[in-house]
C-alpha cells in the first residue's frame, strides 16, 4: 500500500492500523467509495475465505466506506450518482455476507418494517437502510414511499415486527412521523414495537419530541441501533459509529 | 426595518439573500429599495453548507448600513437553521421550500402535494439549471455510460407520476413549456401545467411581512420549529 499511516487515517479514521487485515480493510472501504461492485465482492469474499471475522469485514471495511461516500455527498463531492453506486458496491459485499450472518443466528435477527411516511417520495436513504438491516441479518419489511399511519400500523401487526423505522427527507412531511407514533400508541401497538427514525432533516431533539425509541443521523448506524432498542449483544467487530445515535 | 415594508422611498438599503433559482422572479420587484445577493442553487442539496454561505454574507453585511436583510430561502432541510444577525433583522418566508413560492402561497403547494405526492416540478429557473430528469440523465451518461444512467435515474424517479411546469410569469412561456413537456414524455408520465402566482414573491420583497413570514430579531437564531406546525 502506498498511502502514509496519516492520509489513511484523515480519510479513513475508523480502521485498526495495526493488525494483519487492516490492508484488506482499507481496499474494501476504497472500492465501496470507489463504487467497484466487482472487487467489493471479491475482498469480501476472499476475506471471508481467510476466515476473518463477519462483521469486522462488515463494520470495518464495508461500513466505513458507506459511511465516507456519504460523507462525501453531505459535503457536496459525490452527486446522486456516485451515491447509489457505492450503495450498490456496498450490496454486492453484504449479498456475500448476509447468508452467513443468517446461519450464525440461525434465523433472522427481528422483524423491521420500514417506509417513507405520507406525501413524501424520498427513498435513497431509506433504501440505504434496508440494504444494510438485510445485509446484518434482519428482515425488512419494506413499504415504499408516501406510506401512511394507516399502512404502517397494519404491517406492524400483520407481520409482528419488533420494530418501525420511518425516513421524512421533507420537513413538510415530518410531521407524519408524529402522527404514526401517535396512531401506533392508540392501536395499543407502542409497547410491544420499537419506533425508529431518520433523514436528513430529523434530528434528536425532533425525534425525541415525538417519542420515537430512537434516531440515526446515518444509516450505517442503524443495525447497531437497532440491536440496541432490542437489547440484543453487539457482535465481533463492534460497530464505531455509535456516536451519531441516539437512544431516546 | 422599523417599518412592515421595503415601500418607503427614503432611507437604507434593504440587502436580499436568494436562491439563484428564483433570480428572475426577484428581480421583477426592485423598487429602487433592494439590493440582490444570489446564491448557487446547488446549496439545495447540501443543507449543512448552505447555513455557512448564508451566515457569511450576512455577517459581511453588518459592517454595512442595510436596512434590514430578506431571505429567499425556505427552511430548506434546516439549510437556513442557526442563521444569526448580530445587527439586522431578518425577513424569512414561512415556507419548507421554494415550490411555495412560486404557487404563490403555502396552501396552494399543500394542496398540490397531498392531491398528487407524486409529482416532479419544474419551473424556468430549475430548468435553466438542468435539473431536469432528460439533462440528468445525459450528464450521468456522459460520466458513467447510457446503462448506469438508466438505472440512477430509474432509482430517483420512479415513484413519480406527473410532472408539473409551473408557469412562473417572467419568462417566455413556450420553450420552457416544450422542455417540460418532453421531461414528461421521456419518463412516460402525466403533464400539467399551473400558472404561478407571484404574491408571495411580492409580499416578501415589498411587505408588508404578516403571518406568512417570519422576522427574527437581533441576535436570535432561525430555528426548526418556527417553520412546522406540531
Ligand atoms: C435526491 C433528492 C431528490 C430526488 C429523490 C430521489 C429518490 N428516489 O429519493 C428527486 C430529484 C426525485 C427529488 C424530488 C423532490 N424533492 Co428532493 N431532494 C433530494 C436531495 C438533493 C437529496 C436526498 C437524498 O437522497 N440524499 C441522500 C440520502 C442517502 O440521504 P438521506 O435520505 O438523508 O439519508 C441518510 C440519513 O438521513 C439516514 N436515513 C435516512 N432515512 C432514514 C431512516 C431511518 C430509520 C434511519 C435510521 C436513517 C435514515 O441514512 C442515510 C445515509 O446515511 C435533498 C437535499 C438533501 N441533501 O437532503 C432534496 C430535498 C429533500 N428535496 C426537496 C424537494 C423540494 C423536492 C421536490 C418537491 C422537488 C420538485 N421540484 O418537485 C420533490 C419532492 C416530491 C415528494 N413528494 O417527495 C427539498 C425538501 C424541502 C422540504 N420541503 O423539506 C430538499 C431538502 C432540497 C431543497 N433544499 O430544496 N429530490
Amino acid at each position: 500500500m502506498t498511502q502514509t499511516k496519516e492520509s489513511m487515517n484523515s480519510i479513513y479514521p475508523y480502521l485498526e492500523e495495526d493488525s494483519k487485515t487492516a490492508a484488506p480493510l482499507y481496499q474494501l472501504q476504497k472500492a465501496v467509495v470507489q463504487r467497484d461492485c466487482k472487487t467489493v465482492k471479491e475482498l469480501t469474499e476472499r476475506m471471508v475465505k481467510e476466515g476473518v471475522d463477519l462483521f469486522r469485514i462488515l463494520n470495518q471495511g464495508l461500513i466505513p466506506g458507506m459511511l465516507e461516500a456519504s460523507e462525501r455527498f453531505r459535503k457536496g463531492e459525490f452527486f446522486i450518482p456516485e451515491l447509489l453506486m457505492s450503495s450498490r458496491a456496498l450490496k454486492f459485499g453484504l449479498n456475500v455476507l448476509r447468508p452467513l450472518i443468517q446461519e450464525r443466528k440461525n434465523r433472522g435477527l427481528a422483524k423491521v418494517v420500514i417506509g417513507t411516511v405520507k406525501f413524501d417520495l424520498h427513498d435513497i436513504g431509506k433504501n440505504l437502510v434496508i440494504i444494510l438491516l438485510e445485509g446484518n441479518g434482519f428482515e425488512v419489511v419494506d413499504l415504499g414511499v408516501d406510506v401512511s399511519p394507516e399502512k404502517f400500523i397494519k404491517a406492524v401487526e400483520k407481520n409482528e415486527a419488533q420494530i418501525l423505522a420511518m425516513s421524512s427527507l421533507l420537513t413538510s412531511t415530518m410531521s407524519w412521523m408524529k402522527f404514526t407514533i401517535e396512531h401506533l400508541q392508540a392501536s395499543g401497538l407502542k409497547k410491544k414495537v420499537k419506533t425508529l427514525v431518520g433523514g436528513a432533516p430529523v434530528t434528536p431533539i425532533f425525534a425525541k419530541n415525538i417519542g420515537a425509541d430512537g434516531y440515526c443521523r446515518e444509516a450505517t448506524s442503524a443495525p447497531s441501533m437497532v440491536k440496541k432498542l432490542l437489547g440484543i449483544k453487539e457482535n465481533e467487530g463492534e460497530s464505531p459509529f455509535k456516536q451519531d445515535s441516539t437512544r431516546l | 426595518m422599523r417599518e412592515n415594508s421595503t415601500e418607503r422611498r427614503s432611507g437604507k438599503k434593504v440587502l436580499v439573500l436568494a436562491c439563484s433559482v428564483m433570480e428572475k422572479e426577484i428581480r421583477q420587484f426592485q423598487n429602487g429599495r433592494l439590493e440582490f445577493k444570489f446564491f448557487d442553487y446547488g446549496l439545495h442539496r447540501t443543507p449543512e453548507n448552505m447555513a455557512q454561505a448564508i451566515q457569511l454574507e450576512i455577517d459581511k453585511a453588518s459592517d454595512e448600513d442595510y436596512e434590514g436583510i430578506i431571505l429567499g430561502y425556505g427552511l430548506c432541510s434546516n439549510g437556513i437553521v442557526g442563521i444569526t444577525s448580530k445587527k439586522l433583522r431578518l425577513i424569512i418566508p414561512r415556507i419548507h421550500d421554494c415550490i411555495s413560492l412560486f404557487l404563490g402561497s403555502v396552501e396552494s403547494y399543500q394542496k398540490q402535494s397531498k392531491e398528487f405526492p407524486g409529482t416532479y416540478y419544474l419551473t424556468p429557473g430549475w430548468i435553466d439549471k438542468g435539473q431536469t430528469p432528460v439533462s440528468k440523465f445525459k450528464s450521468y451518461a456522459q460520466a458513467y455510460g447510457e446503462e448506469t444512467a438508466r438505472w440512477v435515474l430509474h432509482e430517483e424517479m420512479k415513484h413519480y407520476t406527473r410532472i408539473v411546469f409551473i408557469d412562473t410569469g417572467v419568462y417566455p412561456r413556450e420553450p420552457y413549456r416544450a422542455i417540460a413537456r418532453e421531461n414528461a414524455e421521456f419518463l412516460g408520465i402525466s403533464y400539467e401545467e399551473l400558472q404561478g402566482s407571484p404574491n408571495l414573491f411580492k409580499k416578501l420583497l415589498h411587505g408588508p411581512w404578516g403571518k406568512e413570514f417570519l422576522i427574527i430579531e437581533r441576535n436570535q437564531s432561525v430555528r426548526q420549529e418556527s417553520f412546522l406546525d406540531l
